[in-house]
């Protein structure tokens, strides 16, 4: 025999923990038959006698001590107080016995068995341990779930390796094709898993699954393998893909490889089929005319921004007052002396009218893309927007509208503006390069009822166009060209759909309860009183979010009391008796009002916005307070505040609404509540609660907050996700802190993401609030769900190690997932 | 204000295993709801175990008797509280040494001593809906009221009374540790067993250790 603990030759010993006796002895008999007679020290500590479940701490260290022979000990354990004996035991021990103990997290039969095997092989006790661990892998990969988070890559006999694919299309059904066969030929199991979107693992033997991968340019491709000739197929596919799975180099690929994407991510549900068709940026117009008279010159530029600027503000009508501010923001420019003063200088100067605008445009976009700040450079872009919409009135032509595409619009980002535009009887689906899900455009598209995915990479810029694409915007797949069989696949997902939307519509005015009975109320998101009736129609429970930003913006003085108070029983009639939600006004330095005129600052999302700005304008706070009061006395409404960070905040604010409903009391009715935007507040919320009859979640800002990502900024798409468990454990703090005493609801984006909603019941979230155009398919989600498991899901998720784990859990969770 | 003897202890221990016993159904009926129904019973055989295991040959310290109870909990009671409770006498016997008596403020060190190796063992904090509920303001409550001068019996009336205010306080909580954990949000709205039993712990200990007299305050 070696030395003891060399290589090879080390005697592990085994000790099994149970509650219950039969159980370790009938595992410890499991374990015997595999081991054909070699001998393993394995000793049981299970159960208080033969039929009293329990365990005993110092049974577990005379076990330990019984099998230990100088190189350790493996303790494998089943649940509970088995955990806390064991840890018990351990202070038991002399301290050198105790160093050689290791306390494995695998799961007792299938640990034990692996243990005993590669224990009985002499391996050393941090082998035993690792292999036991990993004792999941191959159930896992039987079931087709995703593997255990940290199978070290010699794990179990399962090997492992990653690449990065090469192929400038991603992994089609050519390189695809390859792949599968390659596999094939081997007595191996291999599975492929997108490691950069989550998706998979699949097996790679199946041409239809490996397209479900959604493997672009770019991303990064775990292949894992069990199997005699494991270990080759490993090799064999991870050359294959250095090869670019044989795909002939594309002559105009670029030498230093364009940056690997995070996407595609979910950017607005449903499955859309049809030819890429690019959006081109159309050329703006070079007016060779030469210049008039100055005066006349002057009148055409006046005139033209006369026009752009009316259409802004149709966009702006069209699209709802969510989007407002980028049309705001729009306008201003419109309206923006250095901007229209220098064009005009330059026209006294004898230049045309579109040559001296285009001179300044470019002045001003140059000033905005030198300065330093990330925020403000990409400002620059509006700028341009602008001033191309400018020229083409000064040329005469129609608006740009932008989208004249059928098909599925495939686009490095939109904007706004054209965003809005897009008619969903020719735009089947939107493909974009760049974006966020939570980008502006991503949110017009989605109300649109668009299926779309974002940032998929620049690789699909190059996709010709005409070629068949399927997007999933669902599940956060893009798919170039895939076989017939899975175009079929998705197209019978797609009628499925159809069929679904319909009957969810029908059953959306009926209450939403689990399966296990706990009703979740389906609030809309709303900011007018149009889409206050829309949202009753949709069937909403009630309105969890009147953006109030509409009265104000937009104006030469705030609104009246009387004014908001006849606007706010508007909503409240039009939702027949349910509850509103007013929300505060909540701008900042990038909504600025006309009457009230703020610094500019370098960040406005951690400037004076949201209730820090109302506080230094008591008055208009005071009037609109006033006007809640009124309204409350005429049905239910709630009062929230928004962009809170401390309880003074609140204080101060409850102050006002006190002085606010002079003469009389605060309304009866009038609950008040705060919104948990900032992560202070999730982290605090014990300190708010006494003062708070409810909290609503705006999981836009606590996502970008929490995450230092600024919400549609193009790189950061994936790293701004929501299911981010940092973002899950301050929605998770909250809703348990806050249970029995101030209800809890969510009215982000989030809150109609499909993989967000059994994670967010499951957290205790028992309101939810989405827009007008989702609330049936919530609904009709929420009546798919038992609460008890949503809450098992959820805790999975809060020990997750990122979104894309999260994200994965969810899609192995749920019976009805993609 | 006297010294806590052998026999106070024996007499604290003897007080738990009774309130235990009495408790016993209502105990069970509690972990059912949230739990696995086993609270009562474990409990029960552990501390009629631990009481016999002392009270035929009394151990010489205060300290000794708490480590023999200790050890006598961990290997009989089963379940979690085995290794909790064992975990607290324990460390209450290490704390308090080999001294033929303590005094008070000995006592209240040890108690929070016990207390910290609770928490550190099953890693709860406060508000996680587990007996750390109960013991924690029990432990504080009797600090504060030392400091502030009152009596030995008063802190440990205090302690009680804490402990009793922390076991309902459970009620609304979602369970974070432990078996009712695996409920989630439904274990909201049921008072927590580990905390009830903490409680009559205390209820022991302000009877027996402070000559509160009998009688053990409503466990509801």
């Amino acid at each position: 025999m070696s030395a003891p603990g060399g290589p090879g030759g080390s005697r592990v010993g085994i000790v099994v923990v149970s509650h219950s006796r039969a159980l370790a002895e009938a595992a410890v008999g499991l374990a015997a038959e595999m081991l054909s007679g070699q001998a393993v020290r394995i000793a049981v500590a299970a159960g208080l006698d033969e039929t009293t479940f329990g365990t005993d701490a110092v049974r577990i260290a005379a076990a330990v001590e019984e099998v230990d022979d100088g190189d350790g000990v493996v303790v494998l354990m089943d649940l509970g107080s088995a955990l806390l004996s064991a840890e018990m035991a351990l202070e038991m021990l002399a301290d050198d016995v105790r160093e050689r103990v290791v306390l494995s997290p695998a799961p007792l039969v299938e640990g034990l068995l692996v243990a005993s095997v590669v224990a009985a092989g002499g391996a050393d006790r941090a082998e035993v341990a690792a292999e036991a661990r990993a004792a999941l892998l191959a159930k896992d990969t039987h079931l087709d779930e995703a593997p255990v988070p940290e199978p070290g890559p010699a794990a179990g006999g399962h090997l492992t390796g990653t690449f990065v694919v090469a192929n400038r299309h991603g992994l089609h059904a050519r390189p695809a094709a390859r792949l599968v066969g390659e596999v094939r030929r081997l007595d191996a199991d291999v599975t492929v898993r997108n490691l950069t979107t989550g998706a998979g693992p699949v097996p790679a033997g199946s041409l239809s699954r490996v397209a479900t991968l959604g493997a672009l340019h770019g991303h990064e491709v775990e292949v894992a393998a069990v199997g005699r000739e494991a270990r080759e197929a490993v090799d064999r596919v991870l050359a294959l893909a250095a090869r670019s799975f044989d795909e002939a180099p594309d002559p105009a690929e670029e030498p230093a490889g364009t940056a690997p994407s995070a996407g595609p991510v979910a950017a607005s549900p449903g499955i859309a089929i049809g030819p890429a068709a690019h959006l081109r940026a159309a050329s703006v117009p070079v007016d060779e005319r030469p210049a008039g008279p100055p005066e006349q010159e002057q009148r055409r530029l006046a005139d033209a921004l006369a026009a752009v600027r009316q259409d802004v503000a149709r966009a702006r009508d069209r699209t709802g007052p969510a989007q407002a501010g980028v049309f705001e923001a729009h306008l201003l420019l419109l309206d923006d002396d250095e901007l229209t003063g220098a064009a005009r200088a330059g026209i006294d100067a004898g230049t045309s009218a579109p040559g001296a605008w285009a001179r300044a445009v470019a002045a001003l976009e140059s000033q905005w893309a030198a300065l330093p700040d990330p925020y403000l450079r990409a400002r620059a872009a509006d700028v341009r927007a602008v001033g191309d919409q400018v020229l083409r009135a000064l040329a005469g032509e129609a608006p740009d509208r932008g989208v004249d595409v059928d098909g599925v619009l495939v686009a490095d980002d939109l904007t706004p503006v054209r965003a809005g535009a897009l008619d969903p009887r020719r735009v089947l689906g939107v493909a974009l390069a760049g974006g966020s899900p939570t980008s502006h455009a991503a949110i017009l598209v989605r109300s649109l009822g668009i299926p779309a995915v974002v940032a998929a990479g620049s690789g699909l810029l190059d996709v010709p166009d005409g070629t068949p694409l399927v997007v999933d915007g669902t599940a956060g797949r893009l798919l170039v060209d895939p076989p017939a069989a899975v175009v079929e696949e998705y197209q019978a997902r797609r009628r499925e759909l159809a069929g679904e939307h319909a009957r969810d519509a029908a059953e959306a005015p009926r209450d939403a309860v689990t399966r296990d009975g706990r009703r979740v109320e389906v609030g809309a998101n709303v900011g007018s009183v149009a889409d206050a009736r829309a949202a009753a129609a949709a069937g909403a429970d009630g309105v969890g979010l009147l953006r109030t930003e509409v009265l104000f913006l937009d104006r030469d003085r705030p609104p009246t009391a009387e004014e908001q108070e006849q606007e706010y029983r508007a909503v409240l009639d039009a939702l027949a008796g349910r509850p509103v939600t007013i929300r505060t006004l909540d701008v900042g330095g990038d909504k600025p009002l006309r009457y009230w005129p703020q610094a500019a600052e370098a960040n406005p999302f951690l400037g004076v916005r949201g209730v820090r700005l109302s506080l230094t304008r008591p008055d208009l706070l005071a009037t609109q307070l006033a006007a809640v009061c009124r309204a409350a006395r005429h049905g239910p409404v709630r009062l929230m505040f928004p962009m809170v960070t401390v309880v003074e905040e609140v204080l101060a604010v409850r102050r006002l609404l006190a002085e606010a409903a002079a003469p009389g009391p605060v309304p009866d009715g009038l609950r008040v509540g705060v919104m948990v935007e900032v992560p202070a507040v999730a982290l605090n919320v014990e300190a708010f609660l006494p003062h708070v009859d409810f909290l609503s979640i705006g999981t836009n800002d606590l996502t970008q907050y929490t995450l230092a990502a600024e919400r549609g900024h193009p790189a950061l798409a994936a790293l701004a996700d929501p299911l981010d468990p940092a973002v899950l454990r301050l929605v998770a703090e909250t809703a348990s802190r806050a249970a029995g005493r101030a209800s809890v609801s969510v009215c982000g984006e989030v809150a109609a993401d499909p993989a967000a909603l059994p994670v967010l019941v499951g957290l205790g979230v028992r309101e939810l609030s989405v827009a007008p155009s989702a609330v049936a398919g919530v609904k009709a989600a929420v009546r798919r769900l038992d609460s008890g498991a949503c809450a098992g899901l959820a805790r999975r998720c809060l020990a997750a190690a990122g979104a894309a784990e999260v994200r994965a859990l969810v899609r192995t969770a749920s019976p009805d997932g993609p | 204000m006297g010294q806590v003897s052998t026999d106070d202890l024996l007499a604290w221990v003897r007080a738990f295993a009774r309130l235990v016993a009495e408790h016993r159904d209502a105990l069970t009926e509690l972990d059912a709801a949230i739990g696995d129904a086993d609270h009562g019973a474990n409990m029960h055989r552990g501390t009629t175990a631990a009481l016999a295991a002392v009270d035929g040959a009394v151990p010489a310290s205060p300290g000794a008797l708490a480590k023999k109870v200790g050890t006598t909990l961990v290997s009989t009671v089963g379940g979690a509280s085995g290794p909790l409770y064992g975990t607290f006498f324990l460390r209450l016997g290490t704390a308090l040494g080999d001294a033929a008596t303590a005094a008070p403020a000995d006592v209240a060190a040890a108690l929070r001593a016990g207390v910290e190796g609770v928490v550190t063992r099953g890693r709860a904090e406060a508000g996680d809906k587990t007996m750390v509920d109960a013991l924690a303001p029990a432990v504080a409550a009797c600090e504060e009221a030392l400091a502030a001068g009152r009596t030995w019996e008063e802190a440990l009336a205090a302690a009680a009374d804490a402990a009793a205010a922390g076991r309902d306080a459970t009620t609304p909580l979602v369970a974070r540790k432990g078996r009712a954990s695996y409920l989630g949000e439904r274990s909201a709205g049921h008072q927590d067993p580990g905390a009830t039993s903490a409680a009559l712990l205390l209820a022991a200990a302000a009877e027996t250790l402070g000559g509160r007299g009998a009688g053990a305050p409503d466990s509801r």
